[in-house]
């Protein structure tokens, strides 16, 4: 490698250290809010005096933080296996099987990889009254399976494509069915892209908010984002409390990034450039 | 891009036995397979995009019958300001969410590329990501905290002796705008940052090398190398980033609500507007069609261009 | 044990404990009225005298009633507003044969749930309405000229039921009656007594001139003259004292006349143009927040509460909150007319409540509304948890309400209104849209200095009329 003047060297980190700093400044600040006695309106990076470490226990009353847990994470657990079993059959069948119809039914999801949510969700509000699972937790669960679908099935069909013939043939030579073909041979050697979809598609329901929004009222019924805005709505008096409040609930999200940090990094980053 | 499909099908093993039937056998289980996922994605995308479609030819206020106009929800949009307005906002956005985040990702993985190769990259990326994985709405309140009059960043203004400028950002005219774009780039910057950066990588170092023998500087080599060789991820950056942009909902809901005076209101905030707040359903779907629409003209040069073969 | 494998213990830990979880979640939909009860300040209740029940006049057998047999009413209140389900508890502690079977729901979402509700299969008797033209056109709420002959309600002093009412054409204001109030709210200025004392103001002021002369002596004294929310996330409350300016430059009528779409109504008028270059005057006197078009409803009013503002345009439902968090220091009148001696107007609302045309016990659910009215212990709570007015006949005792509430200023204010009959409801109602389309927006470009008067009004008038015309 060629040298690097210091100029160059200073200039580069010192242009980092700023960047880290921007994005890292929004969260101290309101963390050191959260800690402000509840109720006051305090400057943006001031250490209270007394710090008020109750403020987490007070909004994670306020908020109704177990039943939205409960909530977020019901709706999680409905949505993120089926879609993952579904769409990855689905990418089995385009990718690998490559049954006739496969380019338009592929060119079908990529088509929906563009689709904004806000284009379907009034259609989608009276689709769901009609179904009558409206204000249910399938209504948020239901329409997000089908909106994963275009990501889930591109995602995956990109590692169907590239599994060498020569496994499945051998496994055909032997007799398999293609139901044991898939579920015997191709989801073990698939773990790794669908664990990396899995928490993908966990982090995005978890972070939902407009399907929430529009079609659960009951926001203790909702996904954690959903009923954040419910908390920003009854709670916007209390600078301290709504940033304690805020705090819980990206806590969950952030702790699976710290702990799935690389797996969630390259997962995003495969997914975009395959995309 | 798209893997090439160039090696043999399948199903060559079933020479032995009876090809066609076979292969029969082997395309109804396929579609067997495809069912479930088809069918979700078509009863809770497809459909309802057709009937944002039929909507937007009626007049329906979601209780009574519904009256069919032609094209007149569309010449409203184009007639009223404010509605039309909503278009023009989203295409200022993007040059907050996207072309920033992307040009100033492009900088910086390049910067980390030469100068902080090691451990302080690593760790440069993670923080950067960071705002990524939480929920937009949270990142709205956050920032809608910080630029609010008592905020950080006016107190930081005022340190560094700016006092005369601080203001309300997001209640301003000439600044709600610029200020919602601000959270834009905070949420993207990493996204755009870590992708870029991963692929500055994987360029061949000889490349570098030979331009860095002949002395080339930081901007000539970002220039003629960088830039030309990630150009398929600078299409996927500007791709996932202009669709952020022009279907923004949460971070305005939150944070401006399309205030003041319609000067952030976005397509996603005036379609919900307009279809739960006023019950004008075939407006505001034609509103969504129009989003939709837009999304793929701007989508699809992109693609085109990211695609060429350099 | 390597990094990945307890990478992978701890995410089926996870799993396993998301798989427990919902077990716990609890169903919802259905929710009797609550622990909230508690909350009420115990005194304020318990001094009240034993229940009465109709009023002495009307006899059992020609009244409607809930009867004794077992009713079960089905209600659909609000969520967020504690006054309907203590009412519906107090009224079940009275007549125990009635229970309640309450689902609620936030108020936007009633917009859009009504006319399923309505001609649904299970139609309630008793439903908070948040518009209710379109539902009584469409016939499907109950018509209640008859209960009201019954109960004596035309009798009530005039405005309570005049919002209520439906003229065949559509129009409000007039003809059939087609719900009752719970309560009627009533709106005004809220001051600082501390600030207000300390810029000389002694007594409230008598005419428009005088109030201008307090908000330019306390924009000298360094003091914030008038605190006033204005962010498109909760709606833009500069139409408060728009609205109240307007009211003193000309008669309420035309304003009324407006906003219940009577043919031909503008807003557009030579008084309402004075009343809107007066408001651009204010708001070019700095007498705002510099932020207002960033300051959302409950941020103003924790402003206000914590020192910053002498004045707030609110109404009384706020009433609870200001005495809680700034208790004696709060005062309210009645914005003054443009000249002495004229009477003053308010914006009032009834606080709406309909019964649907097909609901199974409507004798019962309008044997509540008039209970609500005229029961000395609803009343009571009706004045202690709401703050607003209970409404009824003119002849009943008010509500005792504990010496230093501003509630007690509110409730005299609504008694001078009542006899004035200057009463209007809020320009902002007019339409469903014309609050976020047209006076939001509009008023925001005011204070951005985008718009001016005249511009502002004829603006709104613009998508008033686009909106009727659809």
């Amino acid at each position: 490698m060629m040298k690097i003047g210091y100029g160059e060297l200073f200039w580069g980190r010192a242009l980092l250290l700023g960047l880290m700093a921007f994005t890292i400044l929004p969260f101290i600040s309101i963390f050191v809010t959260a800690l402000h006695p509840s109720g006051t309106v305090p400057g943006g990076l001031e250490w209270p005096a007394d710090p008020q470490w109750g403020n987490f226990v007070e909004a994670f009353k306020v908020a109704n933080m177990t039943a939205l847990l409960a909530s977020s994470t019901f709706i999680v657990i409905a949505v993120v296996p089926v879609s993952l079993i579904i769409s990855t059959m689905a990418a089995f069948a385009i990718g690998l099987l490559r049954i006739p119809g496969s380019r338009v039914l592929l060119s079908l999801f990529v088509f929906g990889l563009t689709l904004p949510f806000g284009g379907i969700i009034v259609p989608l509000y009276y689709l769901e009254r009609a179904m009558g699972i409206y204000n249910t937790r399938l209504a948020i669960v239901l329409p997000l399976i089908g909106l994963y679908m275009p990501f889930a099935v591109y995602w995956m069909r990109a590692h169907f494509v590239n599994m060498p013939a020569e496994i499945s043939e051998a496994a055909k030579v032997d007799g398999a069915s293609t139901w044991d073909l898939f579920w015997r041979i191709h989801l073990p050697l698939a773990r790794a892209p669908i664990a990396s979809l899995g928490i993908l598609m966990s982090v995005w329901t978890w972070n939902q908010f407009l399907l929430a929004l529009v079609l659960v009222e009951d926001p203790t019924q909702r996904t954690m984002a959903g009923a954040l805005g419910a908390f920003q709505g009854h709670y916007a008096t209390d600078i301290p409390l709504l940033c304690a409040g805020t705090i819980l609930i990206l806590l969950p999200t952030l702790l699976i990034f710290v702990l799935f940090q690389r797996h969630i990094i390259t997962a995003l980053l495969q997914g975009a450039v395959k995309g | 891009m798209t893997k090439s499909d160039n090696r043999p099908a399948a199903a060559a093993v079933s020479r032995r036995i009876s090809r066609s039937k076979m292969v029969r056998r082997e395309t109804i289980i396929g579609w067997l397979f495809i069912l479930p996922a088809l069918l979700m994605y078509a009863t809770f995308v497809l459909l309802p995009l057709l009937l944002s479609i039929q909507y937007s030819f009626f007049r329906w206020n979601g209780i009574g019958p519904m009256i069919w106009v032609g094209l007149k929800n569309y010449r409203t949009i184009m007639e009223v300001p404010d509605l039309l307005g909503t278009i023009f906002n989203a295409f200022r956005l993007v040059v907050w969410f996207s072309f920033i985040p992307v040009g100033l990702g492009l900088v910086v993985a390049s910067v980390i590329h030469r100068v902080a190769t090691g451990r302080f990259g690593t760790v440069a990326r993670t923080v950067l990501f960071l705002p990524q994985v939480i929920p937009l709405v949270a990142a709205g309140i956050i920032w809608g905290w910080l630029l609010a009059l008592p905020g950080l960043i006016n107190q930081v203004l005022r340190a560094v002796g700016l006092g005369a400028i601080t203001r309300a950002w997001l209640g301003d005219f000439d600044w709600a705008l610029p200020a919602v774009g601000l959270i834009g780039i905070w949420v993207l910057l990493g996204f755009c940052t870590v992708l870029l950066s991963t692929a500055i990588t994987k360029i061949d170092p000889a490349f570098y090398e030979s331009a860095r023998i002949d002395g080339a500087s930081w901007f000539t080599e970002f220039v003629k190398i960088t830039i030309p060789l990630l150009r398929h991820e600078i299409g996927v950056c500007l791709t996932v980033t202009v669709i952020a942009a022009l279907a923004a909902f949460d971070i305005v809901y939150v944070s401006t609500a399309g205030g003041p005076g319609n000067s952030t209101a976005v397509p996603g905030i005036q379609i919900y507007i307009l279809a739960f707040t006023e019950q004008r359903i075939g407006l505001a779907s034609a509103l969504a069609v129009m989003l939709m629409v837009l999304v793929l003209i701007v989508i699809l040069p992109i693609q085109r261009l990211s695609r060429e073969s350099t | 044990m390597n990094k990945q494998s307890v990478r992978w213990l701890l995410a089926s830990l996870l799993v396993l404990t998301f798989l427990l979880l919902p077990a716990c979640v609890a169903p919802a939909t259905t929710v009797a009225p609550t622990a909230a009860a508690t909350r009420v300040p115990a005194t304020a209740v318990a001094t009240t005298a034993p229940p009465s029940t109709v009023p002495p006049e009307t006899s059992a057998a020609t009244v409607p009633n809930c009867g004794t047999d077992p009713v079960v009413l089905n209600a659909y209140f609000e969520t967020g507003f504690d006054l309907p389900f203590k009412l519906a508890e107090e009224f079940t502690k009275q007549y125990p044969n009635v229970t309640w079977d309450i689902k609620q729901d936030q108020f936007t979402n009633l917009i859009n749930s009504t006319p399923r509700l309505l001609s649904g299969d299970n139609p309630p008797d008793l439903i908070r309405l948040p518009t209710m033209v379109s539902f009584a056109k469409e016939g499907l709420l109950k018509n209640l000229d008859d209960y009201a002959t019954a109960f004596g309600w035309n009798d009530w002093p005039v405005p309570q039921l005049d919002q209520n009412r439906v003229a065949a054409d559509g129009t409000r204001g007039s003809g059939s009656l087609y719900a009752m109030g719970l309560n009627y709210s009533l709106t005004g200025v809220f001051y600082n007594k501390t600030l207000a004392a300390q810029i000389g103001m002694t007594e409230p002021p008598k005419t428009v001139a005088e109030f201008d002369d307090l908000l330019a002596k306390a924009k000298a004294a360094g003091l914030l003259p008038i605190m006033q929310w204005g962010s498109a996330k909760s709606g833009m409350g500069l139409a408060f004292p728009l609205q109240n300016l307007m009211a003193a430059y000309g008669p309420v009528e035309p304003i009324n006349d407006w906003i219940f779409q009577k043919p031909g109504a503008t807003i557009d008028t030579p008084s309402n143009l004075l009343a809107a270059q007066h408001l651009q005057q204010w708001i070019e006197n700095g007498y705002f927040p510099p932020d207002i078009n960033a300051i959302e409803y409950t941020d103003a009013n924790a402003r206000f509460t914590q020192g910053e503002g002498v004045f707030i345009f609110n109404g009384d439902w706020e009433n609870a909150r200001y005495d809680k968090d700034m208790p004696g220091n709060v005062g309210f009148f009645l914005f003054p007319p443009a000249e002495a001696g004229q009477p003053p107007a308010a914006m009032s609302a009834p606080l709406t409540f309909g019964i649907a045309a097909k609901a199974k016990n409507a004798d019962c659910a309008a044997f509540f509304l008039n209970w609500v009215a005229t029961n000395e212990v609803a009343r009571q709570i009706n004045v202690t948890v709401g703050g607003s007015n209970p409404g009824g006949p003119s002849g009943l005792p008010m509500p005792s309400v504990p010496a230093g509430s501003v509630t007690n200023e509110t409730l005299a204010a609504g008694i001078v209104i009542g006899e004035a009959g200057t009463s209007m409801d809020f320009i902002a109602n007019a339409t469903s849209a014309i609050f976020a389309q047209g006076w939001t927006p509009e008023l925001q470009k005011m204070v951005g200095g985008k718009q001016d008067a005249a511009g502002l009004l004829k603006a709104v008038q613009a998508e008033y009329e686009r909106e009727l015309s659809e």
